[in-house]
C-alpha cells in the first residue's frame, strides 16, 4: 500500500492538497477540498448528535442543545448562565417560596438592545411586517446604538425610526403615520430621529413614489384590481406631467384612488380614503382639484368607465 | 449673469456674479434708500433680460450680546415696561416697538435679540435694550455683539422641479415630502441652509447677510437647471395668494408701492398658507 509507511491517519484528504481543510456539504453528503474543489468524500453520513435524537417529537427540551439560539450579530455574544425556574421539591424553601429567585440579569449592557428588539418586533407584528424587515430594523438599531451619537433620544423613538428606515430600504415604504399608529412616539419625533439616523449612519434612502402605496391602500379599501391599476396609472401620469407640484406622493395617490374609484363601480368617499391613507379629506380635495382638469390624459386607455369622465364629481 | 439686490437699510450693494462664481465685484453701492429697491427690480414673468434681478428680503436677524453685569430678573419684571417674566425658563422677554424686536434676557447678562430686519437695525435694537436696562439701574456695558443668524427669503421667477433637483444633489439636498414640502439644501462654504420650494421661493438661513447673498448666488445656477415655466394659471393663483397675504400683514415697516411689493415679496406666508400635507402634530 502506498500509505503503509506513513502514520495511521483516518482522515481523508485531497491527494493534491493534503493540508487543505475539507468543506462539508451536508446537502449532498460530500466533502470538498477547499483548494481545488475536488469531491473527496462521498455520501458521508453525519453521525453527530443533531441527527441522533429520536425521543418523542414533542419534547420541549432538545437534549442536544444547551440553550436557545443565540443572537450572534446583535448581542454581546454572552455565554453567561441563567438560573432557571426550579422544579422538584428541593428548590423550594420551607415557606414554599422558591430559592434562587432571580435569574441573574443576563447582559446589563445590552438590556436596552433587547428591549428595543422586543419593541421593534411587537410594532412590526401589529402591521404584519415580514421577518426580513424586522431583522434589518434590528441591525440598524444595533448600528445606531453602537455609534452612540443619538444616545439622548428615547429608545422607542429610535426603534420606530429604524423600523421606518428598514421598510424604506426594503422597497416597501410605510408612511410616517402608519408607523405612528403602532408606536407611542409622535410623528415629529420619529421624523427628527429619522433624519438624525440617516446622518449618523451616513446612508440615504430613495424617494417615495405613489406606486409604493397603491396596493396597500386599495386592498384596505377593498377595491378590485382594475381600479388599483387605473389608480396607479393615474398617479404616475399626474407626477410625470407635473400637474401636482409640491404635493406629497401620499396625497396624490389618495386623490388618484378617489378618481379611479369614482369612475368605476366601487365608489369610495374622500373621507374613507382619507382614513386609510392618513391624509385629511381637504387635502384629497385639493389634489383632486388640480388633477380633475386633466382627467382625460390621466386615465389608462383600456379603462372601463362606469361613470364617464364628464360626470366625475367636481369637488 | 445675475444681479441681486438686497433690500434692507444699510447694505445695498449690487454684485454681479458670474455663473462660475469666480468674479464677485462689488459695485459702488447706491445710497441706502428708505423706500426699498423693489421698485427697481424687473418683472418676474417671461422677461429674459441679460441680468435678471432677484430680490432677497431679509426677514429676521438674530443677534446676541452681553451687558456684563448680573441682572435681577424680578426687578426688571416689576419695574420694566413691555416685559414678560417666565420663571420656568428663567428669562425675561422684552419687546421694543421701534425696531420691532424681541429680546430674551438671562440673569447672567446675556441677551438674545430677534426680529430685526437688518444688521444695523439689530445693533440699534441691541443698544436700545442695553439703554433700557441701564435706565432700570443696572451698570450695563455693551459687549460682544455678534449676529448669530440671518433669515432671508427670495423668489425665483420660475417654478422648480424639486423632485428632480433632490435626486441630482443627493449629498447636499434632503427631501422628505411627508415631513416638509421643501428641499433642505445644506451649503458648507458659505455655511448656510436653504429651503427650496416648488413654487420657486427659497428661504436661506446663514450666519450673516453676506452669506445669505453668497448662498443665493451659489444656488441660482443649480436651481436654474431645474426650472419649470409657470403657466398662466399658476401666475394667477400666485397673485391671488399674495393679495390675500397683503390683508394679513398689519404692520409693514416697509412702505412701498403695493403692486411691486406683492409680486416680489418672498413667499414666506405662502408656506404658512400652503395646503401642507404634513400633519399638525
Amino acid at each position: 500500500m502506498s500509505n503503509s509507511s506513513r502514520f495511521e491517519t483516518n482522515k481523508i484528504c485531497c491527494y493534491a492538497h493534503p493540508d487543505a481543510p475539507l468543506i462539508e456539504d451536508y446537502r449532498a453528503g460530500d466533502q470538498i477540498c477547499s483548494e481545488c474543489g475536488l469531491v473527496v468524500g462521498d455520501r458521508v453520513i453525519d453521525v453527530g448528535s443533531e441527527w441522533r435524537t429520536f425521543s418523542n417529537e414533542k419534547a420541549g427540551n432538545d437534549p442536544s442543545r444547551v440553550g436557545g439560539p443565540e443572537n450572534p450579530l446583535l448581542n454581546g455574544s454572552d455565554l453567561s448562565t441563567m438560573i432557571g425556574p426550579g422544579r422538584g421539591d428541593a428548590s423550594f424553601d420551607s415557606f414554599g417560596v422558591s430559592k434562587y429567585q432571580n435569574r441573574r440579569t443576563m447582559s446589563s449592557s445590552d438590556r436596552a438592545l433587547i428591549n428595543a428588539f422586543r419593541e421593534i418586533n411587537s410594532m412590526a407584528d401589529r402591521i404584519n411586517l415580514p421577518k426580513t424587515i424586522v431583522d434589518r430594523a434590528n441591525n440598524l438599531f444595533k448600528q445606531v446604538h453602537d455609534g452612540k451619537n443619538l444616545k439622548g433620544r428615547a429608545n422607542d423613538a429610535i426603534a420606530s425610526a429604524c423600523l421606518y428606515i428598514a421598510c424604506r430600504q426594503e422597497g416597501v415604504p410605510r408612511t410616517f403615520k402608519e408607523i405612528c399608529a403602532v408606536s407611542k412616539i409622535s410623528k415629529k419625533e420619529i421624523g427628527r430621529c429619522f433624519k438624525l439616523i440617516l446622518k449618523a449612519l451616513e446612508t440615504s434612502v430613495d424617494l417615495i413614489t405613489t406606486g409604493d402605496f397603491m396596493s396597500r391602500f386599495c386592498s384596505n379599501l377593498g377595491l378590485p384590481n382594475m381600479v388599483q391599476r387605473a389608480a396607479t396609472h393615474i398617479a404616475r401620469k399626474a407626477v410625470e406631467l407635473d400637474i401636482v407640484p409640491g404635493r406629497s406622493p401620499i396625497s396624490v395617490a389618495a386623490a388618484a384612488i378617489y378618481m379611479a374609484s369614482q369612475a368605476s363601480e366601487d365608489k369610495r368617499s374622500q373621507k374613507e380614503i382619507g382614513d386609510i391613507a392618513g391624509v385629511a379629506d381637504v387635502t384629497i380635495r385639493q389634489s383632486y382639484k388640480l388633477m380633475y382638469p386633466h382627467a382625460v390624459k390621466l386615465f389608462p386607455e383600456d379603462f372601463k368607465f362606469a361613470t364617464p369622465i364628464d360626470q366625475l364629481p367636481q369637488m | 449673469m445675475m444681479a441681486t439686490a438686497i433690500q434692507e437699510n444699510g447694505i445695498n450693494s449690487l454684485s454681479n456674479g458670474n455663473l462660475s462664481h469666480k468674479v464677485d465685484e462689488q459695485n459702488s453701492s447706491s445710497p441706502s434708500e428708505q423706500s426699498e429697491s423693489i421698485v427697481k427690480s424687473e418683472e418676474t414673468t417671461a422677461d429674459n433680460s441679460e441680468t435678471p434681478e432677484i430680490d432677497i428680503v431679509i426677514n429676521n436677524v438674530v443677534c446676541s450680546f452681553s451687558v456684563r453685569c448680573h441682572l435681577n430678573l424680578r426687578q426688571i419684571a416689576l419695574h420694566g415696561s413691555n416685559v414678560e417674566y417666565r420663571r420656568e425658563n428663567g428669562m425675561i422677554t422684552m419687546k421694543l416697538r421701534k425696531p420691532y424686536t424681541t429680546a430674551s434676557m438671562w440673569s447672567s447678562g446675556k441677551i438674545t435679540c430677534t426680529g430685526a430686519t437688518s444688521e444695523p437695525q439689530a445693533k440699534v435694537a441691541a443698544r436700545r435694550y442695553a439703554r433700557c436696562l441701564q435706565k432700570l439701574g443696572f451698570k450695563t456695558k455693551f459687549n460682544n455683539f455678534r449676529v448669530v443668524n440671518v433669515l432671508g427669503t427670495c423668489s425665483m421667477p420660475f417654478a422648480i422641479k424639486i423632485t428632480a433637483f433632490s435626486e441630482r444633489f443627493k449629498e447636499h439636498a434632503e427631501y422628505e415630502p411627508e415631513l416638509h414640502p421643501g428641499v433642505t439644501y445644506k451649503l458648507y462654504n458659505p455655511k448656510a441652509t436653504l429651503k427650496i420650494f416648488s413654487t420657486g421661493s427659497i428661504t436661506v438661513t446663514a450666519p450673516s447677510v453676506a452669506d445669505v447673498q453668497a448662498a443665493i448666488e451659489h444656488i441660482f445656477p443649480l436651481v436654474y437647471e431645474f426650472r419649470k415655466e409657470r403657466t398662466k394659471e399658476d401666475i394667477l393663483a400666485l397673485q391671488l395668494k399674495q393679495r390675500g397675504v397683503k390683508r394679513k400683514r398689519s404692520f409693514t415697516h416697509i412702505d412701498i408701492e403695493e403692486q411691486d411689493y406683492e409680486e416680489h415679496f418672498g413667499d414666506t406666508s405662502d408656506e404658512e398658507n400652503y395646503g401642507s400635507d404634513e400633519s399638525w402634530d
